[in-house]
């Protein structure tokens, strides 16, 4: 995507606007969906950022920053809406929700089984293991979007990891071997 | 600072046409114009301001990170300038070639040169040296569609660099800690 | 990277937002962008600032000020964090750029290295 969208949409084009929209709604509504485990909560809350976005877009630097801040905003306006809704942390899998990303070669069974406990983490936790897996960002990022100390992220995702992988053997969908 | 500073540019020009503003800085080229011709850019700029913000960010936890974080804490300096082309040759060789000539100040030894006819690749690797100290390190790597500066200034722990071999794939460059590396010079003729 | 984490990368991988979602989001969009909340209390009449003694409009520029003031400092401090993070991504390249022109250098003058069981680390 080239740096001049971004400089477009802050001159006011609304077309450059809208193709930023479309390259990180992917991203955005699936933080919200595996925060809140409900699309139409999930839409609420993708809507609610890219408006956030429209408002500040010219303290938008560089289409990094704008990945940057999109991801924070997200993972952080979740947080919230868990703590103000704990309900909705604690909602049953939603199945027609459809969290996990489709892939055809992956085990239903195991999918299904680290989605529901992955729904089960706390909320700045999950939100780690999200920036972490679903983003692919690094600890020190993540520690900036969550304001959170880089220790706390890494006790988060190894603590998330430990009780995942024990949770998979005793319902043996994978071997102790597995565990390093 | 300044008087340092002053003090090395004199003492450098004294010695060549080479002009460091810090002792193993090299003075590179901008190359603002190649930025459009190049497919690929990287430009990395890291005074010790901004090598102390981004060694904050650098995680503990990581290996790779972690030793990256002990080595950069004595480091005053990293520069990088690589480009890549499309074409052959479309960069300007004297440019580099200059920053080549600031590297036979004294000081500077070159510890590998290494030429591939095959491929038309040149790297030289140069480590500015106090006593078993380095200071500095260079390399000038290029190839038809490539080229490559990198240098690094400061307090470059040889023992730090060493440990680093294997975790960056930076292979073992028979730089041992108890003595310095072997001169480049020609060895002085047998009697 | 564990099975585990390779099935969660798998599993994890972003899902497509509902279809319509941008053009709903453009739909919801403000025909003009909204100014950056700062309060700015109105003006008093003379004969009030008469009364008290007490120039309100500096007041209001004062509120403004320190408004405007933590708004910059959040702003500042975003860009800060912003820059500390570019700092160590280049940072990272710059070493990985040099490990690798290393590499070619020592291949070129003693063949390739031994083979690593670290290697091939990303």
């Amino acid at each position: 995507m080239p740096e001049t969208l971004l400089m477009q949409a802050r001159a006011g084009d609304r077309r450059a606007f809208a193709e930023l929209v479309k390259a990180h709604q992917g991203s955005v509504f699936s933080i919200g969906l595996r925060m809140l485990n409900r699309r139409d909560v999930a839409e609420d809350l993708a809507q609610d950022v890219f408006l956030q976005l429209y408002r500040k877009l010219d303290t938008i630097e560089s289409l990094q920053h704008l990945g940057f801040w999109l991801r924070r905003v997200a993972a952080n306006l979740a947080i919230d809406w868990m703590r103000r809704a704990p309900y909705i942390a604690t909602l049953p899998l939603d199945e027609s929700a459809d969290v996990s990303a489709p892939e055809a070669d992956s085990d239903p069974l195991m999918s299904r089984e680290l989605t529901r406990l992955l729904g089960e983490l706390a909320p700045h936790p999950r939100a780690v293991m999200l920036l972490r897996y679903q983003e692919d960002r690094d600890v020190a990022e993540i520690a900036a979007m969550l304001d959170m100390p880089m220790n706390t992220v890494k006790s988060h995702i190894k603590r998330s990891l430990t009780a995942l992988r024990g949770r998979m053997i005793g319902a043996k969908l994978i071997d102790c071997e597995e565990v390093p | 600072m300044n008087a340092r500073v002053v003090f090395t540019l004199a003492a450098v020009l004294l010695a060549g046409p080479s002009f460091a503003q810090t002792k193993g800085r090299l003075n590179l080229p901008e190359f603002a114009a190649l930025a459009d011709k190049a497919s690929e850019t990287v430009t990395v700029t890291l005074d010790s301001n901004l090598l102390g913000i981004a060694a904050r960010f650098l995680s503990n936890e990581d290996p790779e990170q972690a030793k990256a974080k002990k080595l950069v804490s004595s480091l005053s300096g990293v520069y990088v300038q690589h480009f890549t082309f499309e074409t052959d040759y479309a960069y300007p060789k004297g440019d580099i070639d200059r920053v080549r000539k600031q590297l036979d100040a004294p000081g500077w030894s070159r510890i590998v040169e290494a030429r591939s006819k095959k491929e038309n690749t040149n790297v030289d690797v140069f480590l500015l040296l106090s006593g078993d100290k380095v200071q500095g390190l260079a390399v000038i790597a290029s190839e038809p569609r490539e080229f490559t500066i990198v240098n690094i200034v400061g307090n470059i722990d040889l023992e730090q660099l060493h440990d680093l071999e294997g975790n960056f794939s930076i292979p073992k460059l028979g730089i041992e800690t108890a003595k310095p590396p072997a001169s480049t010079a020609a060895p002085a003729k047998p009697k | 990277m564990t099975e585990l984490e390779n099935e969660l990368r798998r599993l994890l991988r972003p899902v497509d937002a509902p279809a319509g979602f941008a053009d709903r989001v453009m739909r919801s969009l403000p025909e003009h962008p909204k100014p950056a909340a700062i309060t700015v209390l109105p003006t008093p009449r003379r004969s009030w600032m008469q009364q008290f003694g007490m120039p309100t409009a500096l007041a209001a520029s004062l509120l403004a000020a320190v408004l405007l003031g933590q708004f910059t400092a959040e702003q500042r401090e975003l860009r800060a964090e912003q820059r500390g993070l570019e700092a160590s991504r280049e940072l990272m390249q710059a070493l990985r750029l040099t490990s690798d022109k290393l590499d070619i250098a020592y291949q070129a003058v003693q063949g390739p290295p031994p083979s690593d069981p670290e290697e091939n680390r990303s």
